[in-house]
């Protein structure tokens, strides 16, 4: 257990009193919802239901779409890293694919998928997750010990296994680092995409907020959301962490 | 020919036909499909010929690209001005490490809305946008590659009582800079996802924008064309940066010799 930061918690909270203060006594109220204001928003919007019902469908489109793009990535990656040939042959779709900026796609699944239900955003989410993954799977297969392979094939391991019992293994720090850089991206893209097709999520509460200017309720959306963001770094950090004890902390490629 | 010598030859040309029968797939599939929602790849590149060079396209990318340039600027200049002080002093670096994580948990598209209500829907909402989002990858890359200065250049620098803005400026600049430009390279790809993002709210131009009015108009082909034009944008952006950042880390390549 790591001791808790004192000083610098401490100093979230005075920011927030001197933010508190400034919008007061600058009369700011009418366009900056001051944190009292915020967070009495926050506490009666989950209590009446609107905003907690909200969380869910946006979780429901994130996961969903983050494990689509681990499934691909990873097993794209494992494939595409081990072999020169299937490396060769898809660099130049997956260049040509890989610098779209995921949100420029948010239009397109909307006709696509039809402005309501999840599946537009589960769509871009999985798009814009799957590089991260994808790119630091092939590097760590890439990276891996030969020796290993070596080993493993003059013990009969088949070529399956080989995937599985060593590339998979040795790859798994690249593969969680390439996972946070996903996660962070993918929770924008998420958000974005609610914000643009209304299909439910803290992104659609938020544009109808934001539509009907009611200032507290839209900042209540913006502190919820960045407590869903804290929340899966924290959470995706502490299980690279104890699952994968023997790496380190691997930085990502990008 | 050598086997090595082969394979340079025809891994390139393989990548290259395997895009071709991509395409072709797709020309054939959207033929047949006949669907209004799936162009062929021919519509697509006739859309392209004919919206790309048009005034209006052109005007989008323009305001599109000052807020890129601008937001990039700003947020080079803060991330590394914070990543060099929360890299060289522990105090800071407690004292600001909770709010910096909570800041960079904010997805951007969050405060767009508040920026437009304080701001107004011009460039100071967008561009206040952007360089939120820019600036924490290069933070957080200044601050590790600042921490991961050996002491022992540390300890010289404070015995030869090298001043604190010189240290700053001539030696914890230069160390940090790969782990810096490893931070900018981030951000190259970032900024265009956070115009796009900027420009979906509140509309009034950007190539964000473009694509909401394609999308609102059903017409396809011009909202294929309008994110193939981002897609290219990227990968030229980061071919760029690729370049200027071998220009800038010679010396550090030179010493390493990777």
């Amino acid at each position: 257990m790591r001791q808790v930061n004192v000083a610098g918690w401490l100093f979230v909270v005075v920011v927030t009193l001197l933010v508190e203060a400034g919008v007061r006594v600058f009369g700011y109220e009418s366009s900056i919802a001051p944190p009292s204001s915020t967070w009495r928003a926050l506490v009666e919007e989950l209590w009446s239901g609107s905003l907690s019902g909200k969380v869910g469908a946006t979780l429901d489109a994130y996961l969903q779409g983050l494990a689509i793009a681990i499934v691909i990535g990873v097993a794209a990656g494992l494939l595409i890293g081990s072999s020169r040939t299937l490396l060769a042959a898809s660099s130049v779709v997956l260049e040509f694919l890989r610098p779209i900026p995921a949100v420029a796609l948010i239009p397109l699944a909307i006709v696509f998928f039809g402005p309501f239900g999840i599946a537009a955003n589960r769509f871009v989410v999985a798009f814009a997750a799957v590089w991260p993954i994808l790119v630091n799977t092939v590097y760590g297969v890439r990276g891996g010990d030969r020796m290993l392979h070596d080993v493993a094939r003059t013990s009969g391991v088949g070529s399956t296994g080989r995937l599985l019992r060593v590339t998979l293994p040795a790859a798994l720090p690249n593969i969680a680092a390439g996972l946070r850089v996903s996660a962070t991206i993918a929770l924008l893209v998420c958000v974005t995409a609610e914000f643009r097709t209304g299909a439910g999520g803290i992104g659609a509460y938020m544009e109808r907020q934001h539509f009907a200017h009611r200032i507290p309720e839209l900042y209540a959306g913006v502190v919820l959301v960045t407590l869903l963001g804290f929340g899966v770094n924290v959470l995706l950090r502490t299980v690279q962490r104890h699952a994968l004890f023997w790496a380190g902390e691997e930085r990502a490629t990008q | 020919m050598t086997p090595s010598g082969a394979r340079r030859l025809t891994e390139p040309v393989l990548g290259v036909l395997v895009f071709l029968v991509v395409l072709g797939i797709w020309e054939l599939w959207a033929g047949a499909a006949d669907s209004f929602l799936v162009p062929t790849a021919s519509e697509v590149a006739e859309r392209v010929w004919h919206v790309w060079p048009t005034s209006d396209f052109l005007s989008q990318v323009g305001q599109s690209l000052k807020r890129y340039a601008v937001g990039f600027a700003l947020a080079t200049a803060i991330g590394i001005g914070l990543g060099l002080v929360v890299g060289t002093s522990h105090a800071a670096r407690r004292t600001l490490e909770p709010i910096l994580e909570l800041l960079r948990a904010v997805p951007a598209i969050a405060i767009v809305p508040a920026a437009i209500i304080v701001l107004g829907p011009g460039d100071a909402s967008r561009i206040t946008v952007i360089t939120f989002g820019l600036c924490f990858p290069i933070l957080v890359n200044t601050a590790e590659g600042v921490q991961a200065i050996s002491p022992e250049v540390r300890d010289t620098a404070s015995m030869l009582h090298v001043g604190r803005v010189e240290r700053m400026v001539h030696i914890y600049l230069p160390a940090a800079l790969p782990s810096i430009m490893a931070g900018l390279r981030i951000a190259v790809s970032l900024g265009l996802v956070l115009v796009v993002v900027s420009e979906f709210v509140g509309e009034q131009n950007g190539i964000g924008y473009y694509l909401v009015v394609q999308q609102s108009e059903f017409d396809y082909p011009a909202l294929y064309a309008g994110i193939l034009f981002l897609g290219l944008l990227g990968y030229g952006l980061n071919r760029l940066f690729l370049v200027v950042e071998r220009r800038v880390l010679a010396w550090h390549y030179g010493a390493t010799g990777d």
